[in-house]
């Protein structure tokens, strides 16, 4: 999963950039850079999957595509995808993850719902002490709450979760070796978990292709809670997970002060930055706010004229476009790529 | 069986450590104890415990601000709210509101210092007490390695005549400091539980060896004709694992376990095992803490332990049911250069000073040396403290003297492992205690027959195999 996970995204960035930019990704960096690649080339879903994955497991899987022949690196530090991994890429199932909504969110969702499910399986065996599989003292203190609120020992809970459960479960649709991948990461009373290395083994398959088959159910399942709000438990548990603010903080107070009417010239003043800092803003704003109007920098025919180039050159390199169009600064370029055709 | 019942109900345990129901039922009576029991053996249920079982406060006076305020926790944990932590952490605040309700907690722990507070004093006196605890109580002592004055103060406070049963508690003591804690803490013909080391159940196998080839097939063929539930050492986390891989290629319900694994991971390991899915944990010594597991069968070390009180703790998880269990100690000759070189691994050596010492010089930070990877974590800390504490060359002879005494501890292993006398009466020389008796199957010098202890692995235990999605989730909440 891993490699096709990683064909896929080197396939969206094709020429454009170096493998890094595959590896920061992936670690969901918070980077102008970064943040500008996930809305250029729609890489949304695959948005900080692996935070904490090392350079050397990266570096070694492109090793491996190297040596598969899929895929070369340029003298200048770019790589790109040759006929056999492009045709690798093609074959490549779809995914359903969501990345760039939950952001390693769906650990926490899975931590307070492991404990939650361990605690209802321990008061239905009668057992008021057991040692708890979340150590986080945030997540205890929510779940205590969450099972108050409850009112967990009337002894209805199991019930009703498990009807959402099974229910949610049903729907999404994925196979049912992956689903059953998630609940083995579960445990109750008499019930234990596996362990990534028993799972991975049973699986036939490496401990990290595991462990992204388990977010993929996860995202999947937070995503079909949030839009159907048909589940009142499992809609509980996963509250204030999804991220709404697309924003990084620092662009949320640009924007804030932008909203209020402030030039670009002014911000760069008020908030002591450098003019770039606050321009990467605007690119980051024009991404994803879809009320934000490119039209205080530049012209619509310009805009025109971008996209044409664009199309016509199978690029989106700002390089090879500054060249094409005259007379475009590289701001206005990236804000005109990053709003997209309208 | 009151106790136990409440044992079960409160902490989830099913059966006491060796030593603790002896302790809580002189608790109970209203008697004043000494009870001595090790690390790890659960010191602290001997007045939790009784804590449930009592209608007023039990007073907990403990020297160690950490310690404190981990046994706190721990009781939180249990879902314990009446417990309070008197001590300089607390806001003016927070002190009056808990003094203003002490009557009203089931477990108040305080320092010596705070005792001696005058509207701490005269708060204690005008309530009741079920019991007092005096936790460390080693520190009374003035032969007491870590003496602490304040305890004398608050000798008096003991003497008055209308006061509550004193429990005092140690892992470590030797006579004399015994006679101080009796006086001190004026205590009325006490009961005295003296953990003695000596497991007679635990029969003390060993087996020497030419070369390590030998040394693992005769763990395997060990592994495939004999019965667990057991756990074997290693002594590394990657040998750990590679082992354990072995022994699930022939079939053998077995997993690793080291501190590389996630917490979750870990957690599942030790449930598997003590709900029987799992027969062997091949472990480095990072498992064990916090394994409540009645039915150990065998602890197999496959190298030797840093030392004999690791030992002894470790061989002490097989067969706390009181049934007989088997302990055997592998060794091959250079074996005690493998541990030497593990132990003193987290130690910096006289290379790290000067480094450390030139860095500086350089007016470069000396966590520069972490980075480069020229020394574990563990180490450059060690270094780090000392380097601020003391001048270059106290730091290097101190360094040396660790490293000795690690040798040393070794050492004191490697005689236990080649011993030709009996290896159960040198262990518990070691603590200082008298061997009563040899029990029968003694230990390798004495004679020893493996069978007659353990059981050959009769049934073959089928792997475990996974159920639905669906079957699992009403497994774990509504049941099959």
């Amino acid at each position: 999963m891993f490699q096709q996970i990683l064909l896929q995204i080197f396939q969206k960035l094709n020429n454009e950039r170096t493998v890094s930019a595959a590896y920061h990704l992936l670690r969901g960096k918070r980077s102008g850079q970064t943040i500008q690649d996930v809305g250029l080339f729609q890489l949304h879903a695959y948005f900080g999957l692996l935070p904490k994955m090392t350079r050397a497991t990266f570096d070694a899987e492109v090793h491996t595509f190297m040596q598969y022949s899929w895929l070369e690196i340029q003298e200048s530090g770019h790589y790109y995808l040759k006929k056999l991994g492009l045709q690798r890429a093609e074959q490549t199932p779809d995914f359903l993850f969501d990345g760039w909504h939950y952001r390693g969110n769906e650990h926490v969702f899975f931590a307070r719902l492991s404990l939650i499910i361990q605690s209802l399986s321990y008061q239905r065996a009668g057992i008021r002490s057991f040692s708890p599989i979340s150590k986080d003292p945030q997540v205890q203190a929510w779940v205590r709450a969450f099972l108050l609120d409850h009112s967990f020992q009337s002894g209805q809970l199991q019930q009703q979760l498990f009807d959402e459960c099974e229910k949610v479960l049903a729907t999404i649709q994925l196979s049912n070796a992956n689903k059953q991948l998630v609940l083995y990461r579960l445990s109750g009373h008499g019930i234990p978990g596996w362990t990534w290395q028993q799972l991975a083994s049973e699986r036939k398959e490496t401990v990290l292709d595991s462990q992204l088959a388990f977010i993929e159910v996860l995202h999947t399942l937070l995503n079909e809670v949030y839009t159907t709000n048909t589940y009142p438990l499992l809609g509980k548990i996963a509250e204030g997970l999804r991220v709404k603010a697309l924003l990084t903080d620092s662009a949320q107070q640009t924007a804030h002060l932008y909203e209020q009417g402030y030039s670009l010239a002014q911000i760069v003043q008020m908030r002591r930055l450098k003019q770039s800092t606050i321009e990467d803003h605007l690119v980051e704003m024009a991404m994803n706010e879809p009320n934000f109007s490119i039209g205080a920098f530049v012209s619509y025919t310009d805009a025109e004229k971008v996209w044409q180039a664009s199309k016509q050159l199978q690029t989106k390199k700002l390089k090879a476009l500054h060249e094409a169009v005259e007379g475009m600064s590289y701001f206005q370029l990236r804000l005109i790529l990053a709003k997209g055709e309208v | 069986m009151q106790l136990e019942q409440t044992l079960a109900k409160y902490f989830g345990y099913t059966s006491f450590r060796p030593g603790q129901k002896e302790v809580i039922e002189a608790v109970v009576e209203g008697k004043d104890v000494i009870a001595l029991l090790p690390t790890s053996m659960g010191k602290s249920l001997c007045y939790q415990l009784p804590g449930y079982l009592f209608s007023k406060p039990v007073l907990i006076v403990s020297p160690l601000l950490s310690l404190m305020q981990d046994q706190v926790e721990q009781l939180k944990r249990l879902g314990e709210k009446r417990v309070v932590a008197l001590n300089s952490f607390l806001s003016a605040e927070e002190k009056r509101y808990a003094l203003h309700y002490l009557e009203q907690y089931r477990f108040i722990f305080t320092s010596p210092e705070m005792l001696l507070q005058q509207q701490v004093q005269e708060k204690l006196s005008r309530m009741e007490l079920s019991l007092i605890v005096v936790d460390e109580a080693h520190c009374i002592s003035q032969w007491g390695f870590d003496f602490r004055p304040d305890y004398l103060r608050i000798g008096e406070w003991f003497m008055q005549s209308q006061r509550p049963p004193v429990l005092a508690l140690s892992a470590t003591a030797t006579d004399k400091v015994l006679t101080d804690i009796r006086s001190t803490l004026s205590l009325q013909a006490p009961f005295e539980f003296i953990y003695d080391v000596d497991r007679p159940n635990i029969h003390l196998g060993r087996v020497l060896f030419e070369d390590k080839a030998d040394k693992a097939s005769w763990i395997l063929h060990h592994i495939q004709k004999t019965a667990g539930p057991g756990i074997l050492y290693m002594s590394s986390r990657k040998r750990a694992e590679q082992y354990s891989e072995t022994f699930k290629q022939a079939g053998i319900r077995a997993a690793a376990y080291h501190a590389g694994f996630g917490a979750e991971d870990r957690q599942f390991i030790q449930q598997q095992f003590i709900d029987g899915e799992l027969d062997w944990i091949v472990a480095t010594n990072a498992f064990g803490m916090g394994i409540n597991k009645a039915d150990i069968r065998q602890v197999i070390h496959e190298s030797l332990p840093s030392t004999v009180a690791n030992y002894m703790q470790e061989i002490g998880r097989a067969g706390r049911d009181g049934k007989p269990a088997l302990a055997i100690l592998l060794y091959s000759d250079g074996d005690e250069e493998l541990a030497k070189f593990v132990t003193t691994g987290d130690l910096p050596a006289t290379i790290h000073v000067d480094r450390y010492q030139e860095l500086m010089m350089q007016n470069v930070l000396p966590s520069q040396m972490l980075k480069n990877g020229e020394l574990s974590e563990t180490a450059f800390r060690v270094l780090d403290y000392w380097m601020k504490e003391e001048p270059v060359e106290q730091v290097k002879i101190r360094l040396n003297n660790l490293a000795l005494e690690k040798y040393q501890s070794i050492y004191e292993m490697q005689k236990i492992a080649q011993t030709k006398d009996c290896m159960r009466r040198l262990l518990v020389g070691y603590f200082g205690q008298n061997l009563r008796e040899n029990p029968e199957n003694c230990c390798e010098n004495c004679g020893i027959l493996y069978d007659a202890i353990i059981k050959g692995r009769t049934e073959v235990n089928l792997k475990i195999e996974m159920v639905s999605w669906e079957n699992r989730l009403k497994q774990l909440l509504v049941g099959l």
